[in-house]
Order: structure tokens, then sequence, then C-alpha cells
């Protein structure tokens, strides 16, 4: 028999026919595709013995509690105790590997220079420290350590003099802020939501404005520069000071409304005006509604130990004179409210040393000298100030679910040792003052108890605080009330008192000008700037990074125009444009959306606001 | 006619060597390291399967005993076998775990919660381990040398395997419902 091409080849088809009816081929192929999981470079999960440690997040000032499933040392999945948590909370043991982290620094190099600089720091120069979380223990080590150099600062943005009490709240007003979108304490405010109506007054369908129980589409809003005096007749009008007519004309709303809406704040009470800062004209409006002891009071903060109360005051930046600072130190390891670079740059002396204390490089890392890496939650141990809605002062600490990498540096340590503060555990200093005082709970999330400081041992209390647990002041609401319009809140007319000025909100006179100019006169700019109000802490470069990963929102690199405008412009969704006003331009990405109203250039900021004369061209 | 013949011929060669020579080409073969008898656990020790393959308190399953597990029994020999003569000079003396060979390892990204199946859903170790609770010699571990799973994972006659089918169908069959929740089973 010999062999030939075409027997070889029925040979062949033969074995290939035969092959499919046996399972070598399909074993081949499934074991082809489960070897391809275990290829090099895939993530694999972590083993090892599975734990639940506690502890607090220090995103925001809500500090959520938080149970951390940790295999081994490593924390795998975070979940909220009692409630739940945010996005960025519940994805936060991410952070310490984003790929922009920063993780090197010159860090002897810096302490040089600092040094160098404060030791020639002239008279009329300050040293300061910008910390953009104030209320925390490491804000007082900085206090403590301006006070003890030659015309040391410590800046920071204000922080709120009052606290709010919305499950005592029968009817909410709010003016534009974002109360159901991040504000305070967000667990607890949902928890009170079914308790009270809320009025939402802002000019545009936030989503607080979309899940309130009524919307007020207020187009003059507060942070027009109007806003205490249409704060004012809206108090003057409930207090039967003012016409309602008249009231209306002030506040650009119409009478019906206002006089509904009086009836609605003085029938239905107790009453809580709420705007993004708790400005004083806001904190007068309640006084006059009654409200003070009850929706409202004076904020508490937990006790500190006697010898740190020799701290520098805080100061606002406007206030520091131009070119008069010499050294400046900003620490932004937490997300913190952002002030305009270009306001702190003209507070620079010429030879001004800046370092930066930050995870990445996004925020002053791009304009200071020095950039020192810092750890990022879970990996800081730090303690959260307490929120707007926490009426009991509070004491929580974020400790670290994970250790930091080799470099890392502490800016309370830096500082303090810049400064020639004695080195300390200002946390435990604090913890053991509190302990001190004797009142308040200590609240342990992993057993769920409470128990009394006075039944707790100083040891035991520090180690609970360090396990995730919370100290809470017993004298809650009693403080409140006591303290009442005798704080000073209530003395002197705060409605007389101005509105920190919107961050990114035109001056008035500059709003009115120029629009609807021609061409050949002043550059015209149609369009409306409206500022998306969001909380202080998702503007930090931390979390924006995130946004602008997602796009689940709208980040602070983008803004948002109807259609129209956009096609007016020549601009498509996704492109990159010039926002310009007449203080100057940026590039931003615009995003078209239909759901903004036509004339409007939606933007992000920290605080609701308007302001006319801005157009957006295309690059 | 004579044409058909290379063809039947092939086809037979490929059907022997994929149902016969295959399974021997594609698995490795390995003793476990101890020559470990349940039977013999359960008879005369009475032990239960919990006894060692316990739940931990806060509901984990702690597997495979470790050597800590063994020793509460087996700190000195017992009984004069060459197994547990074997077991107590190569384990228990120089307290070294022995390096078992898991025939149930499911991949990385699958997260089987044993408590949840057996207290929650009332399913028998057998249902998905077989008899192994009652045999007296441990069969010896075969490892795909592809995708370096057991070939216990493909189930034998009379039990099912553990493969992603294997849990679809039990649930459908089961009437629960949660087959195309993927975070279920799916880190």
């Amino acid at each position: 028999m010999t062999t030939t091409r075409r027997g070889l080849l029925q040979f062949l088809g033969g074995s290939a026919v035969g092959a499919l009816f046996t399972p070598a081929p399909w074993r081949l192929i499934t074991d082809t595709a489960l070897w391809s999981e275990n290829w090099p470079g895939i993530p694999r999960p972590a083993r090892g013995e599975i734990r639940a440690k506690f502890t607090n997040c220090s995103l925001c000032t809500a500090g959520c509690a938080v149970r951390a499933r940790s295999v081994g040392d490593q924390p795998v999945a975070l979940a909220g105790v009692a409630g739940g948590l945010c996005p960025f909370g519940l994805t936060a043991h991410h952070l310490p590997y984003h790929p922009a982290r920063l993780k090197q620094g010159p860090v002897k190099e810096a302490a040089a220079a600092v040094a160098d600089a404060i030791a020639q720091c002239g008279p009329s120069e300050h040293v300061a420290v910008l910390d953009l979380r104030p209320g925390r223990t490491a804000s007082w080590t900085y206090r403590r350590a301006m006070a003890s150099v030659h015309n040391g600062l410590y800046l920071a943005p204000p922080e709120p003099t009052v606290a709010v009490n919305l499950r005592n709240a029968k009817t909410v007003l709010s003016l534009g802020a974002p109360l159901l979108d991040g504000w305070g304490t967000p667990a607890d405010v949902f928890a009170a939501r079914d308790g009270f109506r809320l009025i939402q007054a802002e000019p545009i369908e936030s989503r607080t404005a979309a899940l309130a129980d009524q919307w007020i589409v207020w187009d003059r809003p507060p942070g027009l520069s109007a806003d205490a005096t249409s704060l004012s007749a809206l108090a003057q009008a409930i207090a039967g000071e003012m016409t309602v007519s008249e009231a209306a004309t002030i506040t650009g709303l119409p009478a019906d409304q206002i006089q509904s809406l009086v009836k609605e704040l003085k029938d239905n009470g107790p009453a809580l005006v709420v705007d993004s800062e708790m400005s004083p004209a806001v904190v007068a409006l309640n006084v006059r509604l009654g409200s003070w002891g009850r929706t409202i009071g004076p904020r508490q903060e937990a006790p500190v130990p006697e010898s740190w109360k020799k701290a520098a005051p805080r100061t606002d930046l406007a206030a520091v004179p131009d070119r008069s600072i010499r050294v400046l130190l900003i620490d932004e390891s937490t997300p913190g409210e952002y002030l305009p670079w270009e306001s702190i740059e003209k507070k620079l002396a010429a030879n001004a040393v800046v370092g930066a204390f930050a995870p990445w490089t996004q925020g002053y890392g791009r304009h200071a000298q020095y950039v020192l890496p810092t750890a990022v939650y879970p990996e800081a141990l730090d303690d959260i100030p307490p929120a707007i809605d926490s009426v009991a002062a509070a004491f929580r600490i974020a400790a670290p679910l994970v250790a930091p990498p080799a470099g890392m540096v502490s800016p309370v340590e830096f500082i303090a040792g810049a400064a020639g503060l004695p080195a300390s555990d200002a946390l435990r200093e604090r913890a053991d003052a509190i302990h001190k005082a004797g009142r308040g709970t200590l609240v342990t999330y992993a057993d769920g108890k409470s128990i009394p400081v006075k039944d707790v041992k100083p040891e035991d209390f520090w180690k609970s605080l360090n396990a995730g647990a919370r100290w809470v002041d017993g004298a809650l609401g009693a403080a409140v009330a006591a303290a009442g319009v005798a704080s000073g809140l209530g003395g002197a007319d705060p409605l007389v008192r101005s509105r920190p000025p919107g961050r990114l909100s035109a001056p008035a006179q500059q709003a009115d000008e120029g629009v609807g100019s021609g061409p050949g006169g002043p550059p015209h700019y149609p369009l409306t700037i409206v500022t998306e109000s969001r909380a202080a802490f998702l503007s930090s470069p931390l979390l924006s990074q995130i946004y602008q990963e997602s796009n689940l929102r709208l980040a602070p690199n983008r803004i948002a125009l109807h259609p129209t405008d956009a096609a007016s412009s020549g601009i498509a969704d996704g492109a990159h444009a010039f926002l310009e006003t007449r203080d100057g331009k940026r590039e931003v990405q615009v995003t078209v959306d239909s759901s903004v109203r036509p004339g409007v250039v939606l933007v992000v900021g920290q605080t609701d606001t308007a302001s006319s004369g801005a157009k957006v061209v295309r690059i | 006619m004579r044409g058909i013949i290379p063809f039947v011929a092939g086809a037979a060669i490929a059907l022997s060597a994929g149902w016969a020579g295959f399974p021997y080409a594609i698995y490795k073969s390995r003793p476990q390291p101890v020559d470990f008898s349940h039977r013999v656990h359960a008879e005369k020790a009475g032990a239960k399967c919990e006894d060692c393959h316990a739940f931990r308190n806060d509901g984990t399953f702690a597997g495979i005993p470790s050597l800590d597990k063994c020793t509460g029994c087996h700190a000195a020999a017992m009984g004069t076998t060459a197994a547990e003569k074997n077991f107590i000079d190569q384990y228990v003396t120089p307290q070294r775990e022995p390096q078992w060979a898991a025939y149930a390892r499911q991949p990385e990204n699958v997260f089987f919660s044993h408590i949840a199946h057996v207290k929650l859903g009332q399913v028998k170790c057998e249902t998905c381990h077989g008899d192994q609770g009652s045999t007296d010699k441990l069969p010896r571990y075969q490892e795909d040398r592809i995708s370096g799973y057991s070939r216990d994972i493909w189930g034998t006659a009379g039990r099912p395997g553990m493969t992603m089918d294997n849990c679809v169908d039990c649930h459908r069959k089961q009437k629960l419902e949660r087959e195309h929740s993927c975070l279920e089973c799916h880190k």
C-alpha cells in the first residue's frame, strides 16, 4: 500500500473529525481561558486572616464611621457603620495607590530653606500657615506654632460659628445650600429628612432642588451682593416690619411666593434657614424666626489642654498686607476649602518661600517651591472637626488602616519643628484633656456600646479612639439652649454685617457693566455665570481628580452650557474652550446640557452665586 | 471505498488518543503529603466534618485544618501505622505544616461562603465534596497542567462539579434566582 497525498489528507481529515468528538479540543479551549486568569500582572486578591477594623473617614467633616474588612493588614473593602458611605468613602482604600500619588520630596532642602527664611524674616514680614481644614487638633498645633514665631499668622477658611439641628426642624428654607447633596453629615441629614418640609431657593434645579418639597427659582440669588438686603427684607417681612410687596421688590421674588414663604416659616415651626456658609445674615434670620436654641446654636468644640490656649487666632487672608508673607506653609494633606491662588500670590513677598504638604501635585503644589509628600486617608492619623449639623462637640480620629509608605512627611511635625515647638503627641494630649474634663460619652462601633467617659480609664479611652470610637459631648442640646441669644450672635444685628464674598462671583459693579455692549465697544459678555454650590471638600484636587476621571458630575475643570449657547459659540460637547470674564480667562471643557437654562454658564463652586458678564470662546 | 480507510483510521486514532491518552497528558498527579483516612477519624475518633473543617467566630471558614489542630490529638503517635509514624516524624516533630493540595480550590476572583451554604442553605458537605468524608485514603491530586486547577472541579459520577455552571445550575434548581448577581460570588 502506497502513501499518497490524498490518503494523507484523508487521514488528517479523519483525525480532525475524530478529535472533535473527544474532550481534548474543548478542554484545551477552557484551560487556555482559565490559564489566562493567572497571567502576570493580573491583580490577585490578598490572602490572609480576615479581620474587621474600625475608623472614621476623614475625607470630609461628616467623619462617617467606617468598618474596614481587612485581609491581614490590607483593607480590601470599606463600609459604613449604622449608615452608608458615599462613593468616595467606599473606595477610599484605593486612594493611596492613585497613579498621581506623590512619593518623595525635597524634605531636607525645604526644612533648610524654611529655617533660613524664618531667620531672615523682616520686621514687617510674616511667617504663615494656611490650613485648609481648620478645627482639627493639627490646626491647634499650627496656631500654637504661629504664636511662637515672630509675626506668625494662622490662615484658614472661615469656620462656621453655628451648628444646626435638623432633627428639631419642621420647615427648612435652604438658600442654595446643597442640603441633600453632601452637606453636613449626609447620613444624618437623610435620617432627619422625613421630619421637615424642605424649601429650596436657588436658580438651578440642583439635586437638592429636585428632591425638595418646594423649589423656588430665585433668579436673584443670595450671593449677588444683595443677599444681606434680600434676607433682611425677608426677615422684616416675617416680623411684619415690611410689607410683602416691598419685600418682593427687594428680593425679586413674586409677592404671593413671599407671602406663602413667610406664612410657612412662621406657622410651621421650628423653622430653620440655611445657606452654604451659614452667613451672619442667615443666622440673624434664624434669630428673627425664634429658632435660636431650637434648630440652631453655637458650634461646640471638644476640650483642649489649657496650655494650648495661647494660640494665634485665625487671620483672614484678605486682612494680610500685600507682599508681606515671607514663609508660607500650606497643609493640603486633607481635603478642605481652597482659596484661589491669585488671592494668595499677591500676599507673598518677592523672595517668599512656599511649601505645600500634599499627597498630589495638582493643588498648590503647582505654585510652591517645595512640595512635600504626606500620608493620605486611610494612612494618615488625624482627627475630624465636627460638621455643620453636629450640635454636640465631638472628637473622632481617622485611625490609619494601612501604614504610609516611607518618606512621607507629617505637616504637623514639620511646622512645629520649624517654629521650635517641643515635639509632642498633640492628639494624645487632647484626648487626655477630653478625658480629664470627665463629661460626654464614648461610642464604640466595634461592639455598639456607649460608655460614660468617667467610667473609662485614660489609656482605654485613647485605645478606643484609635480603634474607631468617637467621643460625643453629653451636654447635647443643653449647651445650645443655655447659650441662646446671650452667645453674642443674637445680640448685635448680624443683618448689617456683610457676607463673605462668593469665591467666583464678580463684584456687583462689574457684574452690571458691559452687558449687551455691542461690537467696537467694550467686550461683549452675553452669558451669566451660575455657580452650582457644592460641599467645600469636593473642590479639593484629591476628589476633583476623581470627578475629572469619572465625569460623573460637573468637574471643576468643566462648564455646562445650553445647546443653543453652545451652538452660537461654535462649541461641541466635550470641546475645550476658554471661559472669559473681565477678571481673566481659564481653559475649561464644555458639557452641553439641555437642562441648563439658555444664557447661563454653569460652573462648580462652593457657594451659590451668580454673576453676569461672561463668554465662552472656542479654542 | 479504499479511500475511506485513511479517514476512518485517522478518526479512530484521534478518538482513542483523545479519550484515553489526553487525560494522562493534561493532568499531572501527585500524592497528598500525609496518608490521611477520613474514615478512621470519623469512625474511631467520632469526629464530625465541622470538628476539623470549622467555622471561625466571625463566620469565615477555616478550610483545611492547620497542624495545630492535628497536634491537638496527635502530639504523640496514635498507633503504629507507617502513615502515623511518617506524619509524626515529618510534620509534628519538626512543626512543619503539611502542604495539602486542595481539591476544591476556587479561582482568585471567586468568593464562596461556606457558612451561607451550610448554615443558611442547609447544604450537606457531601453534596459538593462527595463521599470524601468516608474514604479510607485520599485520592491523588491531579492538577491540570495548563489551568493549574484540580481535576476534581469537573465533578464525578454522583457528585456535581465546582464550576460556575454547576453553581448556577444548583441555584436555578433551588429557585434562588440569584444567578445574575455577579458580585454575590465574584470579588
